[in-house]
């Protein structure tokens, strides 16, 4: 078995009021694409902040790369590129003017790499970072994260802010990374975003680690909602008894439905007929949670016997 | 000077800095301009006739002698408050207003250690005031001889400037080990700014009052122009009590911070 890159164990972070974490246990391995999922304010971003040691924690054990990041920050940061959840610096510089200046404290990054890397991501460095798009600095932000080539990214909703097709220069940029033995740890909230890229799927609720699957797996439970417009009117007998649809409304020639799995049979159904239209909504992550509720709700037992 | 954090945070504010250290000396080379027309019978006179009180809350003890004029007016009031302003703006921003804007945590997830982080900020503070030390102190000499400074030498211009800059870093010490302790900049200003006021009010006005004598000894201002450096030189034991209170001060502060989480 590969090697355990972030460990956490029984993981507490308290705050003054109630947000935090209550006891999380995260195994991440080596060479890994770990997707940590979670609605907004779930905990996401205090995990990640106490695996770069910008917080301690209150109660519980962190290792990162076989390193205490309180005791070892210094030795543990050197092997890490981290992006923040929200990516701020000074704007009174130009992009290349601080990335030079970050690859410095990391003991030099080559010119080469950096100007490779930008252009990658259609960033213009000579800019001054405010006169740049939110999604601009969101790709300084990446650039930094990946420039030095670190052993582990720990990425916080990486691509917030950035276009599609800039998301999918992203996404090869991390099966590269990938692919060269790097680990990386990224938080969404958005399950399409990690659904593309990760092998393994984290979900946390309210600063528990509610379960963890293969990335497949999640995709297969994942909840849509369809919305179909006909050349003419269709019946709902066609479409009542096809697997994973529920929830069936027709009128007229349009058809709404919640479909669980893949689209498959409903797609071969509709094909009888001319489809004139066609929508899908997002996995809904909230289904998708209260899906892995139950799923964690029904392992409980087996652990306790 | 993309070097390290030392190098970038006074490269980051090299206009600002410029600006300050040109602006401090010109205000005081412009007060030092003005001893021909002091040192007037007329204004001599004039000034005789204020209450010594009064004088004594300005910073003015002595008017009649070059050094005595540049003690209260140049070295006394608006500048060393301009010094003060200078460093507690570079002290608050050193952590705590870096902190609050959300830019330090960029630095932080680097290999860089938080002491070391705390203490290239804080040499930043104390290299700019150098800086503004030396260029205040260039001014002084350049003015000395056409503003008919006479006696004053250039010893004893250093001496005074030098004890200028300690209490600077001294107040900016103040903001920056609030700041780092606390990561909140508003305390960091506020408790630096009262800082520098209880400490000009101990010096000036509280002696004033029977039995409040002593409170001029625990006054960075009188630390500073106490010993009347422009008149006896450097005086070592000022010194040493403003470097110390500052070192106390920044080591405190950067202890607190390596033992905190850092503000989002």
């Amino acid at each position: 078995m590969a090697e355990v890159v972030i460990l956490t164990e029984g993981l507490v972070k308290r705050y003054g009021r109630a947000r935090g974490l209550a006891g999380l246990d995260l195994e991440v391995r080596q060479g890994e694409v770990y997707g940590f999922l979670g609605p907004n304010g779930a905990g996401k971003t205090t995990t990640i902040r106490l695996l770069v040691d910008l917080l301690r924690p209150t109660a519980g054990q962190v290792s990162v790369l076989g390193l205490d990041p309180r005791r070892d920050g210094v030795a543990l940061r050197r092997r890490v590129g981290y992006l923040a959840g929200d990516f701020v610096v000074d704007g009174r510089q130009s992009g290349r003017e601080l990335l030079r200046f970050l690859g410095n404290l990391r003991g030099g990054v080559p010119p080469a790499r950096i100007e490779e890397l930008a252009d990658r991501l259609d960033l213009d460095l000579g800019r001054r970072i405010k006169a740049l798009s939110r999604g601009n600095r969101q790709k300084l932000g990446v650039v930094q994260a990946f420039m030095h080539a670190p052993e582990l990214l720990i990425l916080d909703e990486p691509t917030s802010g950035l276009d599609p097709f800039l998301q999918q220069e992203f996404q090869r940029m991390v099966g590269e990374a990938s692919a060269a033995g790097q680990t990386i740890f990224m938080s969404s909230h958005v399950l399409s975003e990690v659904q593309q890229t990760a092998e393994r799927v984290g979900i946390i609720r309210e600063g528990r680690l509610v379960t963890v699957e293969r990335v497949e797996a999640l995709g297969e439970r994942a909840v849509r909602h369809l919305e179909l417009g006909f050349d003419r009117p269709v019946a709902a007998e066609e479409f009542t008894a096809l697997p994973g649809v529920s929830d069936l409304r027709v009128d007229g020639p349009r058809l709404w439905c919640r479909l669980v799995g893949p689209p498959d049979a409903l797609v071969k159904a509709a094909a009888r007929h001319t489809v004139v239209d066609l929508l899908a909504t997002e996995p809904d992550l909230e289904e998708l949670f209260f899906d892995a509720y139950r799923h964690h709700d029904r392992e409980e037992p087996s652990h306790a016997a | 000077m993309l070097r390290n954090v030392f190098t970038k945070t006074l490269w980051d504010t090299r206009r600002a800095l410029l600006g300050w250290a040109l602006a401090i000396t010109a205000v005081a080379v412009m007060y030092a301009g003005f001893w021909p027309t002091v040192d007037t019978p007329a204004m001599q006179q004039a000034l005789g006739n204020y209450p010594q009180g009064v004088l004594e809350a300005f910073n003015y003890h002595d008017l009649t002698s070059p050094a005595g004029y540049l003690a209260s007016s140049v070295y006394g009031l608006l500048v060393p408050l301009l010094v003060a302003v200078l460093a507690i703006a570079y002290g608050t921003r050193a952590v705590a207003g870096e902190e609050e804007a959300g830019t330090l945590e960029l630095l932080l997830a680097h290999p860089v250690g938080r002491t070391r982080l705390a203490l290239a900020r804080f040499a930043a503070l104390a290299a700019a005031l150098a800086l503004v030390g030396v260029v205040l102190w260039l001014g002084m000499l350049a003015v000395a001889g056409p503003a008919e400074l006479a006696g004053v030498t250039a010893a004893e211009l250093a001496a005074a400037t030098t004890q200028l800059v300690l209490f600077g870093a001294c107040l900016g010490a103040v903001a920056f080990a609030v700041g780092a302790a606390t990561g909140r900049k508003p305390l960091a200003l506020g408790v630096s700014a009262g800082v520098a006021v209880l400490a000009y009010l101990a010096n000036g006005v509280l002696p004033q009052v029977q039995g409040l004598a002593w409170s001029r000894e625990l006054s960075p201002w009188h630390w500073y122009l106490g010993g009347e450096p422009l008149t006896n030189g450097l005086q070592a034991g000022d010194a040493l009590l403003l470097l110390a209170v500052t070192l106390v001060l920044v080591a405190a502060g950067s202890w607190r911070f390596t033992r905190r989480d850092i503000a989002v």
